[in-house]
């Protein structure tokens, strides 16, 4: 039975059409909704494919064979996608190719949407205004979205998918093109988005392990650990060759685990503060 | 080792108002890290070592040589790019006839080509994908054989622009590798980088970039301990000098959690 507060996989698998082997392989796996749920692990996981499965483009888009189910909140991206994906935000891990492209300016690309939703002109130039000023996109309104850079594109692209307010948004590597300001300043405006299920890949383990409620690792397929960051990052299989915080690296080092949890290390800021505050006051 | 010389260069895109100018910097490190932001002139300086784009002023000399006096065949065998987005240097059909295009430019022996494309592609852990069309990799296995493309020509110096960017951490520690082997066998190895953590535990000299302008050349420590350079080329610090800072109110210089590790008890 469907659990309305949960965003849960069961047993799901998917092969692409026209591949044999399955990218994606009996995942089951449930979290609360209004989580940040990071998605790790090296290439070919199939994280890009859990991303396309989440947002509903697999199977109604790109076509393969879907086993198991996905259920987010009471709805689902495979059974009833086009009333799910008038919830969902999806960041491409390639900007470009998300853009309508039929936007003179980076104004109107992000109005592009909301047009289609028959959203009326004053409100539209006001979500635009705000969008523009959370993604530090302000200045570049005017602009073609030709002319702008890869951190610019990908904030471009983060914008459109948040300006119709989903309750759901999925980010494919969204910081890749980023400097490493943008990406700070894009994990702590991350950190402040509310009532949203946030679905994110990234390589940034550090700046997941501060936002995240979840991490999902991903190797060949297979979904092979899930839990807090805490919890994930310290039972870790050296064979799944997953990177680790800087902070747990540190902690490991200096031998600084958790107060309450001796056998665990810090693996962010917080953690971190906690445990050395108890060893220093030692 | 190479030494690359630079005086009073100057470069300004036709359609654009910015303007690289750099007065001297002499480059003889095996490993160099280019550093800034987004606009800094990174790229530029980069088509100018490469002969790319030609300076309106001044040279880049390499070995004593000015670069626009070397035959295509000798800036292949001196200097290699390996691009940031690896389609823009893909063409051909297959993985290995990729590998083998540039070399071939430079080789008539049929059979060498083969060996070394071979002994490229296994470098790169890309052996199993020799028969597949290059635009059917991934990305970060198309960047990987852009990387054995440069190799198989073994150049004396090689320039990455930002290697680590969309690779995963198997594949940053197989090319930070190749790299370190690359630099203790004679050759220099240049790259572009925004990624601090990485610069800081890789390269011996930093060379930091701001509005088309030379800001710092010095080591990775000397870099990181002078706040305005590092502003001013708009990075951050290593994260764990963040960390030092803001849990320990710690400013000393830290390149890396194991270089806390080893000052610790001196820093006490």
């Amino acid at each position: 039975m469907a659990n309305y507060q949960k965003l849960s996989i069961n047993q799901l698998s998917f092969t692409y059409q026209h591949d044999r082997v399955p990218v994606l392989n009996d995942l089951t796996v449930s979290v609360p909704l209004d989580h940040i749920i990071g998605i790790i692990g090296n290439h070919h996981a199939g994280k890009t494919t859990l991303c396309r499965v989440l947002a509903g483009i697999v199977p109604h888009i790109i076509a393969g064979n879907l086993v198991g189910s996905c259920q987010l909140g009471d709805q689902s991206p495979v059974q009833d996608w086009p009333a799910y994906n008038q919830q969902t935000g999806f960041v491409l891990q390639d900007p470009h190719s998300q853009l309508s492209g039929l936007a003179d300016t980076v104004a109107d690309e992000i109005a592009f949407d909301l047009l289609n939703h028959g959203v009326e002109e004053t409100a539209i130039q006001q979500r635009v205004a705000a969008v523009a000023a959370q993604l530090q996109l302000t200045a570049q309104l005017q602009q073609s979205p030709d002319s702008l850079s890869g951190g610019q594109l990908q904030r471009l692209a983060i914008a459109t998918a948040i300006v119709t307010r989903p309750t759901v948004l999925i980010l494919d590597d969204p910081t890749s093109e980023m400097d490493p300001q943008g990406r700070s300043d894009f994990f702590n405006w991350l950190k402040t988005v509310t009532h949203t299920t946030i679905v994110i890949v990234s390589n940034e383990i550090d700046e997941l392990c501060e936002i995240a409620d979840e991490l999902w690792v991903l190797e060949k397929g297979h979904l092979v650990s899930h839990g807090t960051p805490l919890q994930v990052m310290n039972h870790l299989s050296p064979k799944w060759q997953v990177a680790t915080p800087t902070i747990y690296q540190l902690a490991s080092l200096m031998n600084w685990p958790l107060a309450t949890k001796p056998t665990l290390f810090p693996v962010n800021f917080n953690q971190l503060r906690r445990c050395v505050n108890v060893n220093h006051s030692n | 080792m190479s030494t690359i010389q630079i005086s009073n260069l100057h470069y300004q895109y036709p359609t654009s108002d910015f303007q690289l100018a750099i007065d001297q910097l002499s480059i003889a490190d095996s490993l160099v890290a280019i550093v800034g932001q987004n606009g800094a002139g990174k790229s530029t300086l980069f088509k100018l070592l490469t002969g790319l784009v030609q300076p309106q002023k001044g040279a880049v000399k390499i070995n004593q040589r000015n670069l626009a006096t070397l035959t295509p065949e000798e800036r292949l065998r001196t200097i290699g790019i390996v691009f940031q987005d690896p389609s823009s240097q893909l063409f051909n059909p297959t993985v290995e006839k990729e590998v083998a295009w540039s070399l071939s430019q430079l080789e008539s022996d049929a059979e060498l080509v083969q060996a070394t494309v071979k002994k490229a592609l296994a470098s790169v852990g890309l052996t199993k994908l020799k028969d597949q069309n290059p635009f059917d990799l991934s990305l970060p296995e198309k960047k990987l054989l852009t990387i054995a493309t440069v190799l198989a020509i073994n150049p004396q110096i090689y320039l990455f622009d930002e290697p680590m960017m969309s690779l995963d951490w198997p594949s940053q520690r197989l090319v930070t590798d190749l790299m370190q082997y690359l630099a203790q066998t004679g050759h220099q190895v240049i790259a572009i980088t925004h990624d601090m953590d990485w610069a800081a535990a890789t390269f011996s000299k930093m060379v930091a970039l701001a509005a088309g302008n030379v800001v710092f050349e010095g080591t990775p420590t000397n870099f990181f301990s002078c706040p305005e350079p590092v502003k001013k080329a708009g990075l951050l610090p290593p994260r764990i000098m963040t960390i030092a800072q803001e849990v320990f109110n710690d400013h000393h210089v830290y390149l890396t959690p194991q270089d806390y590790a080893e000052k610790y008890p001196a820093h006490q």
